[in-house]
């Protein structure tokens, strides 16, 4: 049974990093209806702005990440402005294929920082070990659940007290009522690309500060969030988070179990299972876990 | 003025059916000798005076797992082959390995798709990346004549004329490791070898295996995908084993995650590489700890430090480096071979031709290394079972050391590799 739950706990906190990919999706998906591409690039350059900070300025690894979501936000912020709102009315599809752009371009720009190495980020007493009721966790995968609940709470609260929060909610129900109402919609883009880029660096840091840290391959993690917007809905912020921590979950407790259980499945069926998770969800729920049907007028 | 018009379309006519023709042709630039020499000067020649042989690269450059040892490997044959043009080339001939440079990022499919972009234009590859992916175009270098200088050390490459390969292979390479481990670190029980499921994976396995069956241990195998998100059950696979030794086969990134996350959650034991596991990064990530306790790597040569000639001139040749990486290392090491069979094939009659290159590389029996191998470490001129070299070197973690690396176990054949018949590669391509 330790290991059940060793295994929960240790899918709980990768399903972490997913679940704050996952709510930069779904920030940008409300906002403009487009699913962002770009989302690995902007984890990776996340987690370069922070290994920027900690390794080569030497600042601490919390004002490493502070300054990580700033530069990310303002990345993300930049992306918009340039590439997506030039196309503003265009066929989703064409701004997809756009970020998909983007994307490339961001990377190859990563990658010439980076280089041949793999760049990390020095996490405080990181190897530390906490044990409780025969579970393990280390002090580096606790700052990122904890860091994770923080930042899910705060969007909560934003988008239900905060003005220009619910003038996003707004602008995500109906951009030209928002219009209507005097919200500058383009500005409301903005911020959502801004806290998609925000939370795609707090995922990117936390990455670069485990294990082999970041190099040219780990934007590969970012797509793992695709299974989980769609397991929890494309429109639903509470769906990320909780498809995010479910394809963490599966993907652990397959790692762990299958082997022994179902050794027939093959190797390394763990990173087929997210996949098939998110198949049987739409099998009963094809707007995922908290998605809006879509109610069309015929 | 009609005439003149006339002939203005004549010429244009001509030209435009000689530039079809030429296209035709793949741009190539064919002479007496054949394909990939000219008597042109190569493009920023070293010796104006010189013709020019074009020899290929494919590699693994942007997105495949290699590809942070690829860009070294890639800078390091273009310093070696720079360094012999600036010793006057061979008879009367530069030697480029700039022009035609790929990326297959490491897809058997991309690989095999740009070795047929230049397999008019290029008289040997000077790199070719990846087990599989040089299965992918064999054949055609085959019936083109081309032999090539793989970046990969697979057991089957040993029954291959036509591939030019340096070093003890990744099955003997770990035969090595686990024979070392049970010898220095006190392996009695079980080994568990985690590796990529392909031929680089494959082959180490398949020493692993003999090696453990030849030390009495228990050997259990696990196959894993690239990426550090990927390691979840090889993680798993180690804390539900417990082994004494952990021998893993993949990218340095999964073998940091590997690691890392067993000793993170209590695993403690002795962990072997292969060869390509080993990025001196690694040192500033979040793994090092554990990989100072326990890694060692398994190797083919010295690291980029050792104290040989061939080093020295290898450093000097590439110069200063934002981090001296062992790439560098293969990638030059691996030009020797090459290096004596043109020079072998300048002396036969005709001169250099692929044809002669072929054949001067079936009758090598040595190749100075200067020093980073010993010169009979290559013979192409018996059965593997009686020639294929067999010695690896054991690196231990050294922070001080320029590639994080050095040695603690100089050239040494364990006894399993040495008893072992080797009739047929370890691991069968597929």
């Amino acid at each position: 049974m330790t290991t059940f739950f060793q295994a929960v706990l240790d899918g709980f906190a990768q399903g972490s990093i997913y679940a704050l990919l996952a709510l930069g999706f779904v920030m940008i998906y409300k906002a403009t209806l487009v699913i962002s591409f770009a989302q690995p690039a902007l984890m990776v350059c996340g987690g370069l702005f922070a290994h920027h900070a900690s390794r080569v300025w030497d600042i601490p690894f919390w004002p490493s990440l502070a300054i990580a979501v700033l530069c990310g936000a303002v990345l993300g912020m930049v992306v918009e402005r340039l590439a997506l709102r030039p196309m503003v009315g265009k066929p989703v599809f064409t701004l997809a294929i756009i970020t998909i752009g983007v994307d490339i371009a961001l990377r190859v720009l990563a990658n010439r920082y980076m280089g041949a190495d793999p760049r990390g980020v020095t996490y405080p007493n990181g190897g530390r070990r906490y044990e409780f009721l025969g579970l393990s966790i280390s002090h580096q995968r606790l700052g990122l659940i904890a860091v994770t609940i923080v930042t899910v709470i705060a969007l909560a609260l934003f988008f239900r007290y905060a003005k220009t929060g619910l003038a996003m909610r707004a602008t995500a129900l109906s951009q030209e009522t928002a219009l209507a109402q005097g919200i500058r919609v383009g500005t409301m883009f903005a911020l959502a690309w801004a806290i998609a880029g925000g939370l795609a660096a707090i995922a990117g840091t936390f990455v670069a500060a485990t294990g082999a840290g970041i190099e040219q391959n780990t934007w590969i993690i970012a797509l793992k969030a695709l299974p989980a917007i769609i397991i929890g809905g494309l429109d639903s912020i509470p769906g990320a988070v909780v498809g995010g921590i479910l394809v963490g979950l599966i993907e652990s407790l397959t790692a762990v179990f299958q082997p022994d259980v179902a050794p027939w499945l093959g190797n390394n069926f763990a990173l087929v299972a997210p996949y098939a998770l998110m198949f049987l969800i739409l099998l009963v729920k094809p707007y995922g876990l908290f998605g809006t049907k879509e109610v069309e007028r015929v | 003025m009609k005439q003149h018009r006339k002939w203005v379309r004549i010429a244009a006519g001509a030209a435009a059916a000689a530039l079809v023709l030429t296209g035709c042709r793949g741009g190539g630039d064919d002479t007496e000798a054949g394909p990939g020499i000219t008597e042109e000067p190569c493009p920023n020649a070293v010796n104006e005076d010189n013709g020019c042989i074009y020899l290929g690269a494919i590699s693994d450059l942007t997105k495949g797992p290699f590809a942070p040892l690829a860009g070294p490997i890639t800078e390091a044959q273009k310093a070696f082959w720079k360094k012999v043009n600036e010793d006057g080339g061979i008879g009367g001939y530069d030697i480029d390995i700039d022009k035609y440079v790929a990326d297959s990022e490491y897809n058997p499919e991309i690989h095999n798709k740009k070795y047929q972009e230049m397999r008019n234009d290029v008289l040997a590859l000077g790199q070719t990346l990846g087990s599989s992916q040089t299965l992918a175009i064999l054949e055609d270098m085959k019936s083109d004549d081309v032999v090539g200088v793989p970046a990969s050390w697979n057991s089957a490459w040993d029954f291959e004329d036509q591939i030019l390969q340096s070093g003890a292979n990744y099955c003997f390479e770990a035969m090595n490791g686990v024979d070392w481990a049970v010898k220095n670190r006190g392996v009695k029980n079980k080994v568990l070898a985690i590796h990529y499921p392909n031929d680089y994976g494959g082959d180490a396995a398949a020493g692993v295996e003999e090696a453990a069956k030849a030390n009495g241990l228990d050997f259990v195998s696990v196959e894993t995908a690239t990426g550090q998100d990927n390691q979840a059950g090889a993680v798993a696979a180690v804390l539900k084993e417990k082994p004494d030794l952990l021998y893993i086969t993949t990218g340095p990134a999964e073998m940091a995650t590997i690691v890392g996350g067993a000793a993170a959650k209590g695993w403690k034991g002795t962990v072997v590489g292969s060869s390509p596991t080993w990025n001196p990064a690694l040192l500033q990530t979040e793994a090092a700890p554990a990989l100072e306790a326990m890694y060692f790597q398994a190797a083919p040569w010295g690291p980029w430090g050792s104290e040989t000639d061939g080093h020295a001139k290898m450093r000097e040749a590439i110069g200063d480096v934002d981090s001296p990486n062992d790439g560098y290392t293969a990638g030059w090491v691996w030009e020797y071979p090459l290096l004596a069979a043109l020079k072998a094939a300048a002396e036969m009659d005709g001169g250099i031709t692929r044809e002669n290159v072929v054949k001067a590389a079936a009758e090598l029996d040595s190749v100075d290394y200067e020093g980073m191998l010993p010169d009979e470490a290559y013979n192409a001129t018996g059965e593997p079972n009686e020639v294929a070299w067999r010695q690896s070197v054991i690196g231990g973690v050294d922070k001080d050391a320029p590639t994080g690396v050095s040695i603690v176990q100089d050239f040494w054949v364990g006894p399993t590799a040495e008893g072992y018949d080797y009739t047929e590669p370890c691991f069968a391509l597929s």
